[in-house]
């Protein structure tokens, strides 16, 4: 059984949407290693209802990585030090006994803080409702062998739409653009036969919303890349882009 | 009131066609009249609702998540069963029939079954043309493995995350509604009450999580797609938010709850390994393909595995079930890693784990292939052990992951109440005692693709109704139920947290209603529990402010709910006197420790009626009929 | 044709209008980089022939600078629109600021392209103001009268701190390559698994390369090995 780790978290606590918010300093002690960041608070929070305060109010829900709801910016970085991990999966083994640990909301204009460490990210659907799907009806469609999909571009299509719509891409980016998530949508269903029909027109109309939305523009850092929980690559920032830029020609 | 179940006359497989033929239809020009209320968007709600608003009715959709996307389906790894037969190998919709309804342990009702089966392949059309990534092979056409003991392949993947790209699919389908105005939105809303106007289900109010106002919402009718209570465990592989709470208002409102006792509790899960553990992940069946189960065979042997030489160690499943071997169906195989660790050959710290071994496959396939099949599950093994699976075998154990009972539905999928459609985990009406691996997805989506549209219309054609507005008198009661509840909850004083009283609840219901059960333990439970809630009504602690995102509160009227729940099912479990697929009663085993049916006195669907809190809730038994499968004993030699 | 105009000043649009401008500025990095290599030499007159040379093209000269001038607009537009919609896409911004590390490429470059963007606009004003608007000394060549702009760039980098700031600028030239250059094909959609790698490090050479070619100039004439300025500045 490893050592019990003490930590010093600084959180950010925020009463409500219009409310100023302010880093606050905890003191943690016993935390287990095996504990996964998430539990690392449910006991925090456990300690300061006991003593009377509020508890921090953070997004959780599967708690294995796929639903996309944990958020989270630790120690500068959407979901924390771990590489393709969301802060629901990340364990306390991470960090060191003594370590202080910051610990924020995703920040961007279009992501508004709710309270404290949950953020709106309704933006996403409204994206997605953009464009981000094939116009097809229940009970329309021809058998699902009918079209064979060479391997390599339904694995690349699968690569995309493994995005877990997370935001963390946003929360990464210096000029938080939403371009990750986005892209990833956009590129899975161009990558797809049956994806063509609105190809270019879903791309226009993404963006177009995206841009509404008050996300910034992609200056091609990366970071989205690397905090990615899914790994989701940014060639596909670059197919959303040539799409786009072709449908300018359509 | 008399059970009716409402099945078409008729043979099976010819009952849905005939049936949808039967149903009055809605004038297309007059569905735009019909607003129909959605609660959950996982499989289920999306799909029904994305449906719906095609046809032309008017949709609302709540969703307790930020998005809709985010609903616990997404969690699903395995895949969906279809009967396609694709890889002609002998499958076909009679086929996957038998065997959900074998799997089941013939506690399902044989036409809702055979019309799941049915459908099954149109689920695979639909998801494909809405560009779901499923797996291919180098030929361009879809992939198929074996899964959980099926002895065809029939089951359609996208690597271990099918759940979410199925739902990703029917997300983006109402997304798609959503844009043009059909479907509207409401995320972050849970529902605390079912509005009942002339007994028929009007409406529902909603608790904004963000801002705690109470919102009412009126239609024509309801559909329930809440998931299911495994977390009334607490421990369990399903969400943090997941919850009974719409099931049960709306069961203390007139709906029948069936089944209730009828849990899966899934074999291969990472262990607990602490106090302070908060949920429970589950690792695809589908390592069980090629990972092999064992304990040593010495008690209490604390060496490391690979000290273990091969004759000290215990295949158990190989051993007792040579046919099926590792393949066992799920209640098997929990039931018997249950039973080793019980007799003490258990591993790991806690001594509650067997181990699942790649050792072998790694040798015989390389591990490239392995990380091909499983890379990704092997990762989040050793994010959440660090123990790394190619090297040592994985640890794992049984944990709950889905219930199999659910408010009870006719053929229509409608509640008791009228008016009132409850759909996938939420109703009880295709898996019967035992779920087979990937056949929750396909229900899911069978209930809102390709059923919920025909039923619903009939019910609408057929009804009338009055004109039901916000200040109408039910629905105001209503909202006063709700806030009476909510100030209920507030104004305890007590010292104790939510999930300190969920944690209790949940041992008490692992411990006596878990993977096995008998008499003593369930009226041990059915006393113990009913003390919990009342300690729970005098000594809850919680933060005050209900007019503000508080998920302790939220929290709190969950649990009170599963405290109320928690009893109905120990009631039920205890009434069921029988082994059947997931519910194993002591009592009622064959001499060599499997379960026993007892199908003259309990081929029925029990679907209970509310009677109050402090009254014993009354039993209505659907009888069930088998004319077209005969009745055996489940054998997996 | 609104459509089209809106598509241009989209978060794409912009950033490939910016990728656009900013490769063909390159090929003016490119060229002019080539042009100092004959400060080298110890002759004045090949310089001051090229400089000749591409002075007597009159109004097509002239033409070819508007059009520099107006991708360098546009460019600039577009670099300062992507910073303020930065500014606004998160007003508030982190307490603590880490990096992901790899596969990231959030460098020193990438997060001060709009300061090292700043710094080259006035640089590149400077610039025009000591040479193209600066002093006009002629000389003499086969018999031609031109400008001698050898004497001039002798004569401005025998100064200490001219040579520093110039020396500066090109250092965050090198910087607005590093990332700039890369950047552009990955904002004009052309990524691709083998070549976008060999495209980020030859951002990174290329860079290097230019920024050393353009300070080596300076330095070398501030020195002044050969003791060639004696006789540019005697000849006056």
């Amino acid at each position: 059984m490893a050592t019990k780790l003490s930590l010093n978290l600084q959180i950010w606590r925020q009463a409500g949407p219009d409310k100023p918010g302010k880093m606050v300093d905890y003191k943690l002690n016993d935390v287990s290693p095996d504990m996964s960041f998430l539990e690392m608070l449910d006991v925090l929070n456990d300690d300061l209802l006991q003593k009377g305060e509020e508890p921090v109010e953070f997004d959780n829900d599967c708690r294995e990585g796929i639903c996309g709801m944990c958020s989270l910016v630790i120690n500068g970085v959407a979901h924390g030090p771990q590489k393709g991990t969301a802060t629901c999966q990340l364990h306390m083994r991470k960090f060191k006994d003594g370590e202080t640990v910051t610990i924020e909301p995703f920040r961007a204009k279009a992501f508004p803080v709710v309270k404290d460490l949950v953020v709106d990210r309704g933006a996403f659907d409204r994206i997605i409702a953009a464009g981000g799907y094939i116009s097809i009806n229940a009970g329309g469609a021809p058998d699902a062998n009918a079209i064979p999909i060479p391997k390599e571009y339904a694995d690349e299509a699968m690569d995309a739409a493994a995005c877990i719509g997370c935001g963390a891409c946003v929360a990464a980016c210096p000029n938080a653009s939403a371009s990750l998530f986005v892209s990833a949508k956009i590129s899975q269903l161009a990558l797809l036969p049956q994806g063509q029909p609105e190809r270019y027109r879903r791309a226009t109309s993404m963006v177009a919303q995206m841009d509404a939305e008050g996300f910034g523009d992609c200056s091609n850092h990366a970071e989205c890349e690397a905090v990615c929980p899914k790994e989701i690559s940014i060639a596909h920032i670059a197919r959303m882009k040539r799409d786009y830029l072709r449908s300018v020609f359509k | 009131m008399k059970l009716n179940a409402k099945v078409p006359a008729g043979p099976l497989p010819q009952k849905w066609d005939q049936h949808k033929f039967d149903l009055k239809l809605v004038n297309p020009a007059n569905k735009r009249k019909y607003e129909i209320i959605v609660v959950g968007t996982g499989l289920a709600g999306a799909s029904a609702g994305a449906s719906l608003a095609e046809l032309g009715y008017n949709v609302k959709i709540f969703c307790i998540q930020d998005s809709p996307r985010r609903a616990h389906s997404i969690a699903a790894q395995g895949g969906i069963n279809a009967a396609k037969n694709y890889p002609n190998d002998g499958d076909s919709v009679w086929r996957l029939f038998y065997d959900t309804v074998k799997g089941g342990d013939y506690r399902s009702r044989e036409a809702n079954v055979y019309r799941l089966a049915q459908v099954s392949a149109n689920i695979i059309d639909q998801c494909v043309a809405q560009g779901v990534p499923f797996a291919r092979e180098y030929g361009g056409l879809l992939d198929n493995r074996s899964f959980g003991g099926a002895q065809v392949s029939r089951t359609f993947y996208a690597r271990g995350q099918t759940g979410q790209q199925l739902l990703l699919g029917a997300y983006s389908s109402l997304m798609r509604q959503a844009a043009i105005g059909k479907v509207k939105q409401f995320s972050r809303r849970e529902m605390l009450e079912l509005i009942v106007v002339d007994g028929q289900a009007r409406g529902i109010v909603v608790r904004n999580l963000m801002t705690g106002e109470l919102e009412s919402h009126v239609g024509h009718a309801v559909v329930l797609a809440t998931g299911g209570y495994g977390n009334v465990y607490y421990l369990s592989t399903n969400a943090k938010n997941s919850n009974a709470t719409a099931a049960w208002r709306c069961h203390k409102k007139g709906a029948y709850f069936a089944n209730p006792c009828f849990t899966q509790i899934h074999p291969t899960c990472i262990p607990v390994s602490g106090h302070y553990q908060s949920k429970l992940t589950l690792m695809s069946e589908s390592l069980r393909n090629d990972g092999r189960v064992w304990v040593p065979k010495k008690k209490g042997d604390t060496r490391s595995p690979e000290h273990i030489p091969e004759d000290e160690r215990d295949y158990y499943l190989e051993r007792k079930y040579p046919s099926f071997g590792n393949l066992v169906p799920r209640d098997v195989a929990s039931r018997n890693a249950k039973a080793v660790c019980d007799d003490g050959h258990g591993v790991g710290e806690t001594r509650l784990a067997v181990y699942l071994d790649f050792a072998d496959a790694i040798q015989r396939m390389g591990e490239h292939t392995i990380k091909e099949k499983y890379g990704n599950l092997f990762d989040m093994y050793e994010r959440i052990t660090d123990d790394n699976p190619y090297k040592v075998p994985m640890r794992i154990y049984p944990a709950v992951h889905y219930t199999m009972g659910g408010l009870w539905v006719d053929y229509n999928l409608m509640s008791t109440i009228p008016g009132l459609f409850v759909l996938g985990e939420a109703n009880f009406s295709d898996h019967g005692a035992n779920r087979l691996g990937a056949s929750a997805l396909m229900q899911g989506l069978a209930d809102g693709y390709f059923v919920i549209p025909y039923t619903i219309g009939d019910y609408l054609a057929k009804s009338s109704f009055n004109g039901v507005d916000a200040s109408h008198a039910e629905v105001k009661e209503a909202e006063s139920q709700v806030e009476a509840n909510t100030q209920k909850l507030l104004s305890i004083n007590g010292k104790k947290t939510v999930t300190e009283f969920h944690r209790e609840l949940g041992q008490i219901m692992w411990d006596y209603v878990g993977m096995s059960r008998d008499e003593n333990g369930l009226q041990h439970a059915l006393t113990e529990i009913p003390q919990l809630r009342e300690e729970f009504w005098q000594n809850l602690l919680i933060p005050k402010d209900s007019k503000t995102l508080n998920k302790n509160l939220e929290f709190a009227g969950r649990v009170a709910d599963f405290l109320e729940l928690g009893e109905l099912m120990a009631r039920d479990a205890l009434e069921r006197k029988e082994s059947c697929g997931g519910h194993f009663r002591e009592e009622h085993q064959t001499p060599e420790g499997e379960a026993m049916r007892d199908d003259e006195n309990f081929a029925f669907v029990s679907a209970w009626e509310y009677a109050g809190l402090n009254n014993a809730p009354n039993m209505h038994k659907e009888s069930l009929t088998f004319e077209n499968v005969k009745l055996t004993q489940r054998s997996y030699k | 044709m609104a459509e089209e105009k809106a598509k241009l000043w989209s978060s794409v649009g912009k950033k490939a209008l910016m990728a656009v401008t900013g490769l063909l500025l390159v090929t003016f990095v490119i060229e002019h980089l080539l042009g100092n290599l004959l400060l080298f030499t110890t002759d004045p007159d090949p310089f001051n022939k090229y400089a000749y040379t591409l002075m007597s093209l009159g109004k097509l000269l002239i033409a070819v600078e508007l059009v520099f001038l107006a991708f360098f607009i546009l460019h600039m537009y577009s670099g300062l629109t992507v910073y303020l919609s930065k500014r606004k896409a998160r007003p508030d911004s982190y307490r603590k600021s880490g990096n992901a590390g790899n596969p990231s490429k959030k460098t020193l470059s990438s997060t001060t392209m709009i300061i090292s963007g700043l710094v080259l606009l006035v640089f590149v004003a400077i610039h025009l103001k000591t040479f193209k608007f600066g002093p006009h000394y002629t000389t003499f060549v086969d018999g031609v009268e031109m400008r001698d702009l050898y004497k001039l760039v002798y004569q401005t980098f025998a100064q200490p701190l001219y040579v520093f700031w110039y020396v500066l600028s090109m250092v965050i030239l090198g910087l607005h390559l590093r990332h700039g250059v890369w950047s552009a094909f990955q904002s004009l959609g052309l990524h691709h698994h083998r070549f976008t790698p060999a495209i980020y490090t030859f951002a990174l050479i290329f860079a290097v390369v230019w920024a050393l070619g353009f300070i080596a100039m300076p330095i070398w004439i501030f020195f002044d090995p050969l003791n060639v300025r004696q006789d540019v500045l005697n000849l006056m």
